[in-house]
């Protein structure tokens, strides 16, 4: 009988089989394609489901599937399966909402007459079928494989609407600025190769015996190093490096600074786009990944803290940009980049469940929001700033309620998802920036002290947008007479909504701290059996995190206020505190009849934040002030200089046989002038020389 | 095995056929007469994959090779010149390359070829039947007579349907790789008087053999035996990597690849360079593997990665300047060449054969984006970014098609030109035996190519391919025929399966490549 595990591949084939229908067949098809996206993107939830089940059940699939290269006499590359808890979560999650906003573009792509449908759905089906593929990898090169599959596809998608002229230039920029990410991630996997070769046949395996993070832990742990290549350098030092390049491709996909910049500008895809690929799963790619191979990076002080303090700068600089945003969309893009830079936070600082409670959740809300937006979009005509909208609470109902979990959540009020996870982020940090010692500690409680006061900017600019959109009175025509949406849109908002107000409770730490009841089942999930079972065959098992953060990333816990309990309460109570009086700030200002910018009154300080802190400046600098200039003189040289080289040879040989020519006169005299000269030379020559040699 | 003979003598029919052809007819029958070798080619490659599993080196190895066909020829002065032919692993993928591209480019020369049909398909014809000698050659003679037997046509196919300045371009390709053919040929046969008496004929694998025993060189006109091999490899070097072409020999490149035209381009940018790197491979590397790594001046591998790796990234500089289409495809085959000298001179598996594997896919990779860019010539008459916009609107397959190229040859995953790289990657960053401690430097450094190649094309396509429709010459685009797209949508499929699967390659490229390789460790 065969298992779930059987037809996991299919997880991310049916969706690859629904971009070949959409590409080549989308045309002729009733809905140009989304009914094929729908049918795989459901299927593939269905199999989640089953795995996940499965998973559930202790059951776990770690298995090269097809070889790349079978690499005769030195190691082979392969593609395979990785499933763990980890991977069922993110599978289920990834399918859900892909399954979501394909139900969704039915209402904003298909009911509002664009073109060029096939398109959209064989991207969304092809973006789809990479990142599950991704997802499931089972060594860092398929990842790798596959993370540049999806930047393909984002590319593809952002720049939909191709005859205009911002779209395909995001999408231009989205791509390269990933690709540079990436860039480093390629040394990092092309290095761990190199580096494990000589100890396995699988050097980029994630998970199991022979896996990389596996063997470096036994290389710091026992001194086991025979066979790897350090390349000269300590392996604790090496492997830091490692983890640092590989933290490139991470940066660049989950847009942290400085490789943030593309993703405000990616929102020139359409929306059902932003809630899919930039919101909920492919910047979440950046972060699974550092989860993934969670082993190796919790090996390394340096890694982690840097891991963790660009994950609490990201959060806090992103946030205060989301202030003054007047575009609903680009309010949720710094959003979105702020939330991932918790997500890294809670990563570096040793927060391993809370970075997977926090990725889960925050792809269930931010998916809302982004959906939500586009309903409201829709009803706006495609008008997108804030300050055009207002009051429109009451005339979509549906889409105002959905909108409001998701801001509750994204701002981290209790109950609501957000609240838990994001509460979860900070006390790790906090926790293990108390205890840790030295320079790590300090780093963590420095990143800690940037995402708590990033919390108070989400609850501000949250309700702001709230309150600009939804509240107060209409302040446009069109605000007064909204277009209506279908149940194709307010379904997968009221199924997203809802969730957004319950998916915390899968993981109540507080609650479970505070009452001792085991409801943490988040944790139970990614900890698996106490002895035995896949933690030990796999090495991916929380617990198993834990030792290494314990003995090799030097990460431990100390609850200074008032011990466990107090501290967990002190912690929650100034997230949740900061959060609402952000919220309270964004309602005296905002919830009003007739708002105004109150940002003016930030002066420079709003100009500044307009810029994004000029990054976009600097960078496109870099292009064109710095690179294009230098290509433009390697041009210069290489045309004068090098081929003049060429040129120069050919004219010499040219002008010297136009000169020797000459003496080809035709006359006799001339030629037995000539030999009786060369005689008399030779002659003499010889008389020098004395004789022939 | 009178396979090869065969399909030389068919080709070499064919183009004789040719000339004697109408104008009216002689596309067709080019094309048709092309299906041979093509066809032929394929089912040999079948038959190796099945049949010739442990084909090792043709030149280390010959006893087992594949097709192997040697007659007697010409006694010359205690030579004895063969008709020597026979592929490994190494020459059977290139060997297809060209009966694949030459075909493709053919039906891709039917809408741009409009005079002198059947001289131009004729040389097309003569050159792939030169081609096929290249790769198949195993006595130096007849390699010779093959090697600069390609050269005529080029010549003549720049020179006399190419662009403005074609009879430039053409005279500056043809005496400039002639004159390295020189070079090269004067460093080949000081090894060959120095081996003096321990061969009797030109055979490569004969004279490969015997360079690698060692001892079976002497000091000739007073230069030690070191001193000769050093001064043989680099006289040969240069010879071949003006063919790559490498950074500072490549200036013919550009020139040569403006002026002629769309099918010409494939042909030279998909077979011509590989003939450098594929002799490279064969000579320099394989029969003088001991400099090639090092062993006689220290210097010599870390000296030649760095040129591959500066080529890499002068190149990818120069095609960022470019406003011509075809010139930043021109440029930024220097850049991927550059991979090529970087994995050969890694001398690990991944790395040699990873160099090799870069070469077919190179070549396909190359010859779609010559022919997409020629598509779009042909409707537009123009290739300047700036001159067009929004051509997506227009022509939406072959702009697809343009796009999944570009992403292609930008490496993207699970297209061949990705593993090319991966494999060369995997090879010359640990090969510190080689390359010495730069290894990991220079690799990392030569992968910054990938971020350039993705900054050029991608600027290049907004440029042209998005935005509103916008053309500047006075032609309008009616779509191109389906015999100009139908070429693209073939060498696609071949970049993706290759892509998908390169051990379809790799493999026989690596059991033809590792015996070279005799060093041991790295990967």
């Amino acid at each position: 009988m065969a298992g779930a595990f059987d037809f996991a591949p299919a997880i991310a084939l049916l969706p690859f089989v629904s971009f070949l229908v959409a590409l080549f067949a989308g045309q002729y098809l009733p809905k140009r394609g989304a009914l094929a996206g729908i049918a795989a993107t459901a299927g593939s939830f269905l199999l989640s489901a089953w795995v996940a089940i499965t998973v559930a059940g202790g059951e776990t699939y770690n298995e090269a599937l097809y070889t790349f290269t079978a690499g005769l006499d030195a190691f082979e590359l392969h593609l395979g399966l990785l499933i763990d808890p980890l991977t069922a979560l993110m599978l289920l999650i990834v399918t859900l909402i892909s399954l979501l906003v394909h139900v969704f573009s039915l209402g904003y792509m298909n009911d509002e007459g664009e073109t060029g449908l096939p398109r959209y759905y064989a991207g969304l089906g092809l973006f789809t079928a990479s990142m599950l593929a991704f997802v499931y990898s089972d060594n860092i090169l398929m990842a790798f494989m596959f993370f540049e599959l999806v930047g393909l596809c984002s590319y593809l998608l952002i720049g939909f609407h191709f005859r205009e002229k911002a779209p395909p230039s995001a999408a231009k920029k989205a791509f390269l600025v990933t690709r540079f990410g990436d860039y480093f991630f390629l040394i990092g996997v092309v290095a761990i190769f190199v580096t494990f070769a000589g100890a396995t046949r699988t050097p980029g395996a994630f998970a199991g015996e022979g896996s990389f993070p596996v063997l470096a832990e036994h290389a710091l742990a026992d001194g086991a190093t025979e066979g790897l290549n350090t390349l000269g350098f300590e392996p604790d030092t090496w492997f830091t490096i490692l983890g640092l390049l590989v933290l490139g491709g991470v940066m660049g996909k989950s847009a942290q600074f400085p490789l943030h910049t593309w993703l405000p500008d990616a929102m020139e895809g359409p929306t059902p786009v932003s809630a899919l690929i930039h919101a909920a799963t492919m910047v979440a790619a950046g972060v699974y990944l550092v989860a993934r191979m969670y082993g190796f990076y919790a090996l390394s002080p340096t890694a982690l803290a840097i891991v963790a303090l660009i994950g609490g700068f990201t959060a806090l600089f992103a946030a205060t940009m989301g202030v003054v945003k007047q575009e609903l969309k680009q309010v949720l893009a710094y959003s979105t980049i702020s939330q991932y830079g918790y997500m890294m936070l809670a990563l570096g600082s040793g927060g391993y469940i809370a970075a997977v409670f926090h990725l889960t959740t925050h792809a269930v809300f931010k998916a809302l929001l982004f959906l939500g937006a586009g309903s409201v979009i829709i009803a706006m005509h495609h008008e997108e700033n804030m300050w055009e909208m207002g009051g429109l609470k009451d005339k979509m109902p549906v889409t105002y309620w959905s909108f409001l979990s998701g801001s509750l959540a994204l701002a981290g009020i209790v109950p609501f998802a957000g609240f838990w996870s994001k509460d979860e982020v900070l006390f790790e940090a906090l926790i293990h920036g108390f205890g840790s010692e030295g320079g790590l500690g300090t780093a963590f409680l420095l990143a800690y002290a940037m995402g708590l006061l990033a919390v108070f900017f989400t609850g501000f600019y949250t309700f702001r947008m709230v309150f600009l959109t939804f509240h107060g009175e209409p302040r446009t025509e069109t605000a007064r007479k909204p277009h209506g949406v279908r149940w194709n849109v307010k379904g997968p908002l009221a199924v997203l909504g809802v969730l957004a107000a319950i998916v915390g409770f899968i993981n109540m730490a507080p609650v479970r701290q505070l009452t001792g009841a085991h409801i943490d089942f988040l944790h139970t999930w990614l900890n698996g059996p106490e002895e035995g079972g896949w933690p030990a065959e796999l090495s991916t098992g929380l617990h198993h995190y834990e030792e290494v953060l314990h003995d090799f990333g030097l990460v431990s816990a100390s609850y200074p206020l008032g011990g466990e309990t107090g501290t967990l309460l002190v912690s929650a109570a100034l997230s949740l505190g900061l959060a609402l009086a952000g919220v309270l700030a964004a309602r005296s200002l905002y919830a009003v009849p007739e708002p105004v910018e109150h940002t003016d009154e930030l002066g420079s300080i709003k100009t500044l934040l307009m810029h994004n802190y000029y990054q976009d400046e600097y960078q496109v600098w870099l292009a064109t002030g710095v690179t294009y200039p230098i290509a433009r003189a390697a041009d210069k040289f290489d045309q004068g200089v090098v081929d003049g080289v060429v040129n120069g040879i050919s004219s010499v040989s040219l002008f010297t046989g136009s000169r020797v020519r000459r003496i080809q006169t035709g006359v006799v005299s001339n030629y037995a002038a000539f030999i009786t000269i060369a005689l008399v030379v030779l002659l003499v020559v010889f008389g020098v020389a004395g004789g022939w040699f | 095995m009178v396979a090869i003979a065969a399909l030389l003598a068919v080709t070499l029919l064919g183009a004789l056929g040719t000339f004697l052809v109408d104008d009216r007819h002689a596309a067709k029958f080019a094309t048709a007469v092309s299906a041979v070798p093509l066809l032929g080619s394929v089912l040999m490659y079948y038959v190796y994959l099945t049949e010739y599993g442990g084909v090792g080196n043709a030149l280390l190895a010959p006893g087992d090779i594949a097709f192997r066909q040697a007659v007697d020829w010409i006694e010359l002065s205690g030579f004895t010149l063969q008709y020597s032919v026979g592929l490994d692993g190494v020459s059977m993928p290139l060997l297809t390359l060209t009966a694949v591209l030459t075909t493709l480019a053919l039906v891709s020369s039917w809408t741009p070829i409009d005079e002198r049909q059947s001289q131009f398909y004729g040389l097309m014809l003569l050159m792939e039947a030169s081609l096929i000698g290249v790769f198949a050659a195993l006595d130096f003679f007849l390699w010779f007579v093959f090697w600069e037997g390609v050269l005529i046509p080029m010549y003549l196919l720049i020179g006399v349907w190419g662009g403005p300045r074609r009879k430039y371009a053409a005279i500056k390709f043809f005496v400039y790789t002639n004159a390295a053919s020189l070079v090269m040929f004067v460093g080949f046969f000081a090894l060959v008087f120095s081996l003096g008496d321990s061969i009797s004929t030109l055979g490569l694998p004969e004279i490969a053999q015997a360079l690698r025993a060692g001892g079976a060189l002497s000091p000739l006109a007073g230069i030690s035996v070191d001193q000769l091999k050093l001064l043989a490899f680099v006289a040969m070097f240069f010879g071949f990597a003006v063919k790559v072409p490498v950074f500072p020999l490549h200036t013919w490149l550009p020139d040569a690849h403006v002026e002629a035209p769309t099918p010409v381009s494939v042909m030279l940018a998909g077979v011509l360079l590989k003939m450098g790197t594929y002799a490279l491979l064969r000579f320099n590397f394989t029969m003088l593997s001991d400099v090639a790594t090092g062993a006689v001046l220290a210097i010599m591998p870390v000296a030649i990665a760095a040129i591959g790796v500066f080529s890499v990234i002068y190149g990818a500089m120069l095609a960022l300047a470019q406003r011509d289409l075809k010139r930043i495809v021109a440029y930024s085959s220097i850049s991927s060449m550059g991979y090529v000298i970087l994995g050969l001179v890694a001398f690990t598996p991944y790395g040699v054969g990873g160099a090799t594997f870069q070469m077919i896919a190179h070549g396909l990779i190359s010859g779609l984006m010559f022919m997409a860019v020629g598509v779009i010539y042909n409707e537009t008459h123009t290739r300047m970014v700036g001159d067009m916009s929004g051509l997506a609107d227009r022509m939406p397959w072959t702009v697809g098609i343009f796009v999944s190229a570009a992403f292609g040859y930008m490496g993207l995953p699970l297209m061949a030109g990705f593993a090319g790289e991966l494999f060369i990657f995997l090879g010359s960053f640990g090969a510190t035996e080689t390359i010495g401690a730069l290894a990991p430097l220079l690799t990392s450094v030569a992968m910054f190519g990938i971020v350039i190649v993705a900054g050029y094309l991608l600027w290049a396509m907004q440029k042209t391919l998005f935005g509103s429709y916008e053309l500047e010459t006075d032609y309008e685009i009616n779509g191109a025929p389906f015999h100009d797209v139908a070429p693209l949508a073939v060498l696609l499929l071949l970049v993706i399966v290759l892509g998908v699967n390169p051990d379809l390659s790799f493999r026989m490229i690596q059991q033809a490549v590792n015996p070279i390789l005799d060093v041991g460790g790295g990967i």
